[in-house]
């Protein structure tokens, strides 16, 4: 069983961990808020439970499998330099990589070397290693139901509240910056939010989530590792580029040419070139109805962090650097998944936050 | 010398010992370009920093032995990371010496962000090294991946030099002092219009927390366990 202590399981865990993951999961429908606060906040009510957190079980299955040339699916698929065009591999999907299963091009493809394969000690000691850092995790219950953030905190949310606005994707560098997540904020300017936010409802509940609530309610009865299907239909990735798909690529590139001279970008065109935040809830919802979980922004979270690849059951009390969840645009379905435990400071441009309200 | 983590691996300590005897024969430590400053001290990691965010992981392990070699080894095993500058360079000829084992996935980010937004200069032993490529960085104009076949030398330390200069860059890359590409971009790339990052060294990634992609995702062929990448003799000349 993969998840031994794990929580009731739910429909799309069990699609998960079993790997039923071909279809895209419908849409879940769209969940009425709880609560409209003052500055057009939409919450979701969280119910309490139980979820393991740490889990981690590495496979070597594929690396012995794309050990090279007449090794299977690796040898059918491009001869990427570094296996990133291969069947499977974040970039795959750029609309300028090779697709999978394309003889070598004259790009970056190099032809690949025999000497690449994995041989039985690389076998052994991969299965070796994964075995003594294979982990079940612990149970984490969340006893009371909280509300959560519909989505991230928006620029419009922030200016309300503030009266400025941090953020690198506001004026003419996007359409509707109002409704892109804030970004370019410390996780103390999120402190000062709440701040502010609390003293103008005449209220304490509003804060920052913790780890664990952030995690519960972004995996939604799912484990911490989503698959890559869900994580591109929920997630704002490819730098937030249409079409761009969930890999985090510039793409391969075209061979080197004559440059030719360029026509001067307007900021809307640079950004959309480059890459950016894209308005909140524009991809899908969550089995709970929470939106941009995974992607658009990274999101601050309450807890100090541990210097670990998981939180401990009871986090740091204190520390000057604090944890990332959920990754933002240029981020990969590598690490834009519910467990990933990572720490600031991040790129400012793609770090935000959503907060949550205690509730009675 | 070694972490713990790192002795337990017979192919490292393998190599290890194979590096201990070219030391002895005085072949291993070759010297930076004149007018350059040594960005790695050779003794400690001061000055770097492994990124927070980046998706190859987070909690990568960088160590240094006796003999002034950077080893970046992947802690927990399929978990890379990218190791940086804490500073920030715009323009700028980096110089550094490189040793991959074979089916290693490395590469140096030029103009990277904290997250790993970056030019790379690709570096796998085996596959396309030498090429430019954008990674979380959509890359106007890249440099194919050249022919090292009398240039590269397998299992011993390689020199690889990096000119970058201009807001939309020109990039010149050497190989053991051969020029092996050479672009001048029509733009910069950069995300949100800055111009300038930390240099990067990437310890590429291997494999999801759990095996949950659609076709797999498990140790993609990127690195083999057991072989740490290695560097030595980083160093940069700032240009104006």
């Amino acid at each position: 069983m993969r998840f031994p202590l794990a929580v009731a399981a739910s429909a799309a865990m069990l699609a998960v961990s079993g790997r039923a993951d071909q279809t895209p999961a419908p849409a879940a429908p769209a969940a009425p808020a709880a609560l409209t606060n003052s500055v057009g906040m939409e919450f979701i009510r969280i119910e309490p439970g139980t979820m393991q957190v740490g889990v981690f079980h590495p496979d070597c299955a594929n690396g012995a499998r794309s050990g090279g040339p007449g090794s299977g699916r690796a040898a059918a698929a491009a001869p990427a330099a570094d296996g990133r065009a291969a069947a499977g591999v974040p970039g795959a999907g750029s609309p300028a990589a090779a697709p999978a299963g394309a003889p070598p091009g004259p790009g970056r493809g190099a032809p690949r070397d025999p000497r690449m394969a994995w041989d039985e000690a690389d076998k052994a000691a991969c299965e070796a290693a994964t075995q003594a850092d294979r982990s079940d995790g612990y149970p984490v219950t969340l006893k009371k139901p909280y509300l959560i953030g519909r989505t991230e905190v928006t620029q419009a949310q922030w200016m309300a509240v503030m009266g400025t606005n941090p953020s690198l994707f506001q004026g003419d560098r996007v359409t509707n910056p109002e409704k892109h997540p804030v970004e370019g904020v410390t996780w103390q300017d999120t402190q000062a939010f709440v701040k502010a936010l609390n003293a103008k409802e005449k209220t304490t509940t509003y804060r920052l989530p913790t780890e664990f609530e952030w995690e519960y309610a972004c995996r939604a009865g799912g484990p911490g590792q989503q698959t890559w299907t869900d994580i591109r239909s929920q997630a704002v990735l490819g730098l937030g580029l249409a079409g761009r798909g969930g890999g985090n690529r510039g793409g391969t590139p075209p061979a080197a040419a004559p440059a030719e001279p360029v026509a001067p970008e307007t900021p809307a065109q640079y950004t959309a070139r480059t890459g950016m935040t894209n308005e909140v809830g524009t991809k899908a919802p969550n089995a709970w109805g929470v939106y941009d979980m995974l992607g658009n922004v990274w999101e601050w979270v309450a807890d100090p962090y541990n210097g670990k690849i998981f939180p401990d059951p009871t986090p740091p009390k204190s520390g000057a650097v604090h944890v990332l969840k959920g990754g933002g645009f240029a981020s990969d379905v590598k690490n834009a998944i519910c467990a990933t435990h990572s720490f600031g400071p991040g790129d400012s441009f793609a770090v935000g936050f959503r907060i949550v309200k205690d509730l009675p | 010398m070694f972490d713990m983590h790192v002795i337990g691996r017979p192919h490292v300590v393998a190599a290890t010992l194979a590096l201990m005897l070219c030391a002895g024969a005085g072949a291993l430590r070759a010297e930076i370009p004149p007018g350059f400053t040594r960005i790695f001290d050779g003794k400690t990691t001061k000055g770097w920093h492994f990124s927070g965010t980046v998706h190859h992981g987070t909690t990568g392990l960088a160590t240094v032995t006796k003999d002034g070699i950077l080893q970046l080894t992947q802690r927990p095993f399929g978990q890379g990371g990218l190791f940086i500058t804490d500073k920030i360079y715009k323009n700028f000829h980096l110089y550094l010496e490189v040793k991959l084992p074979f089916a290693s996935n490395s590469g140096i980010f030029l103009r990277s962000t904290e997250g790993g937004s970056a030019y790379q200069v690709e570096l796998v032993q085996g596959g396309a090294t030498g090429a430019l490529i954008g990674e979380g960085l959509r890359l106007s104009q890249g440099i194919p991946a050249p022919d090292l076949t009398s240039i590269w030398k397998i299992d011993e330390f390689n020199a690889i030099e990096v000119r970058m200069e201009g807001d939309a860059p020109h990039i010149t890359i050497w190989i053991n002092g051969v020029k092996t590409g050479e672009v001048q971009e029509p733009r910069n790339d950069q995300i949100g219009g800055v111009v300038g990052g930390h240099i990067g060294l990437q310890l590429h990634w291997l494999d999801t927390y759990e095996p949950a992609s659609v076709s797999g995702g498990g140790m993609s062929n990127a690195m083999k366990p057991g072989h740490p990448v290695e560097f030595r003799n980083i160093a940069v000349k700032e240009l104006p």
